[in-house]
């Protein structure tokens, strides 16, 4: 989070620089689809998915692709389920702000069950044995049922599609989150630093699928996924369409984009034309 | 679901683009047996043993050409786009967006054996459509919920969009389209352009 502050600045002054031109209140319908889309800062938001799109060519596109090869499925599967456990404190005390009681209530059942009988959190024996299915929720959800805007779109490096409500949400569930406070010495931070690194391998490797099919078949992936991230944000705060897996933060990409993907299995689609 | 349909509705009433003039109010029940019918329709081809993949999908790309209002929904998604275009590019774009979205959902789908959808309980209605949920399992993946947008067109039930996981097609790529014409100077000949070679790397890549 020590990044923080430095992104609000390099935000403010970078964003001012980038601002998109109003349309004039003479062409109404192009001024309703600026309204729309939302997007004030959209040159600015540009650049930063170009820098993204390097990285995500060069490094985090291979290494996901890389971990789908070599790790097989089961233990893939025990790392994301892992992963989700790390998160049902904060799941839970969103549940909790958010006045869902019934959703607290088997989210700390989860988080109890799994991390003993699930071994720590490896297996979903929440799940698997008594039924009781997972739910992801994030501290961005919690200031929208509380009535706060999400604000202008940003498109963020490494982050991916956000907005400040979502990146607020994101620093205050890093920051309220037990595992920020407990523990330290030199075990703990390499701890933390391979749960940071797995978080980052299995949401990417989560939307692999989606990602590539955004990327080969949109002729705009960036405003594709300013649509999408929006519209999938809206449906998760009213607790409507999707469920959100646990492991998966309220910024960014998500484990899915609401586009329908090809079995596994299948080839991937050939990388990005544009 | 109530914000939503706000949300759509208020969404299509800001892009003046749309014009609801061919829309009549669509029965739910009618609706409901639309998407049956076209569902067990695509799930015969996408799971027949007799046929290969490039026939599967020959025979999903003929049903979604029949079931969806291709004009509607390419109007909807041109968007305020369509009155700048000229005949001649309204109709090439017409030509264009049917034969990609076509491909699209029929290379998506195509790949989808094993597939088995159930109608969802919640039908939604809207004031010109019907929203029809689907639950779509696949052997192993996990299920998603794909909603159909179902209007009256002409007399006859229609497929005006798809909502994937809470995501509207036809908003994102009318998003994905403006921004198209935009970044290629208010142009629609550059939309075109884009999608004339789109649909070129789509035929050389089946």
């Amino acid at each position: 989070m020590r990044f923080g502050p430095l992104l609000a600045a390099a935000l403010i002054v970078v964003g001012l620089a980038g601002c998109a031109t109003r349309p004039p209140a003479s062409d109404p319908e192009a001024l309703a689809e600026f309204e729309a889309n939302n997007d004030p800062l959209e040159p600015w938001n540009r650049g930063m998915y170009a820098v993204n799109d390097v990285v995500d060519t060069v490094l985090l596109r291979p290494a996901a692709v890389a971990y789908r090869t070599l790790v097989p499925p089961p233990v893939r599967d025990g790392v994301r389920n892992a992963l989700g456990n790390l998160r049902a404190p904060t799941i839970l005390m969103n549940d909790l702000l958010q006045g869902e009681m019934d959703r607290a209530g088997r989210t700390g059942a989860r988080f109890l069950i799994n991390s003993t009988l699930g071994l720590g959190g490896l297996v979903d024996v929440a799940e698997w044995q008594f039924g009781i299915a997972g739910h992801g929720e994030d501290f961005g959800q919690t200031l929208a049922v509380w009535g706060v805007g999400e604000g202008p779109f940003l498109f963020l490096p490494l982050l991916g599609p956000s907005n400040p409500r979502d990146l607020l949400g994101f620093g205050v569930d890093a920051v309220a989150s037990p595992w920020f406070w407990f523990g330290q010495g030199e075990i703990v931070e390499i701890l933390r630093l391979v749960r940071a690194g797995m978080t980052v391998l299995d949401t990417r490797e989560g939307v692999l699928d989606v990602l590539d099919q955004v990327n080969a078949t949109s002729l705009d992936p960036y405003s594709t996924l300013r649509s999408a991230y929006r519209q999938r944000r809206a449906a998760e705060i009213r607790h409507t369409g999707p469920v959100a897996p646990e492991a998966a933060g309220g910024t960014g990409f998500g484990v899915g984009l609401g586009v329908p993907v090809p079995a596994p299995g299948s080839v991937a689609p050939p990388q990005p034309q544009r | 679901m109530q914000m939503t349909r706000r949300a759509l509705s208020g969404l299509a009433l800001t892009l003046p683009g749309f014009s609801p003039s061919a829309l009549a109010q669509v029965d739910a029940t009618r609706a409901m047996a639309f998407i049956q019918t076209t569902g067990n329709a695509m799930v015969e081809a996408l799971n027949s043993t007799t046929l290969n993949l490039t026939q599967r999908r020959d025979e999903v790309a003929t049903i979604l050409r029949q079931a969806v209002d291709m004009e509607g929904t390419g109007r909807f998604i041109l968007g305020r786009w369509w009155r700048v275009a000229s005949p001649a590019e309204r109709q090439e774009y017409l030509r264009l967006f049917e034969e990609t979205l076509v491909r699209n959902l029929a290379g998506r789908f195509g790949e989808f054996q094993g597939v088995r959808f159930a109608l969802g309980r919640s039908q939604r209605r809207t004031e010109d459509d019907v929203l029809v949920t689907t639950i779509v399992e696949r052997p192993g993946a996990a299920a998603f919920n794909l909603d159909w947008r179902v209007a009256e067109i002409n007399g006859q039930p229609r497929i005006v969009d798809l909502v994937a996981e809470g995501t509207s097609l036809r908003l994102t790529q009318r998003s994905e389209y403006s921004s198209v014409v935009q970044r290629g100077g208010n142009q629609v000949s550059a939309l075109l352009a884009a999608m004339r070679g789109q649909l070129q790397q789509m035929q050389a890549r089946q």
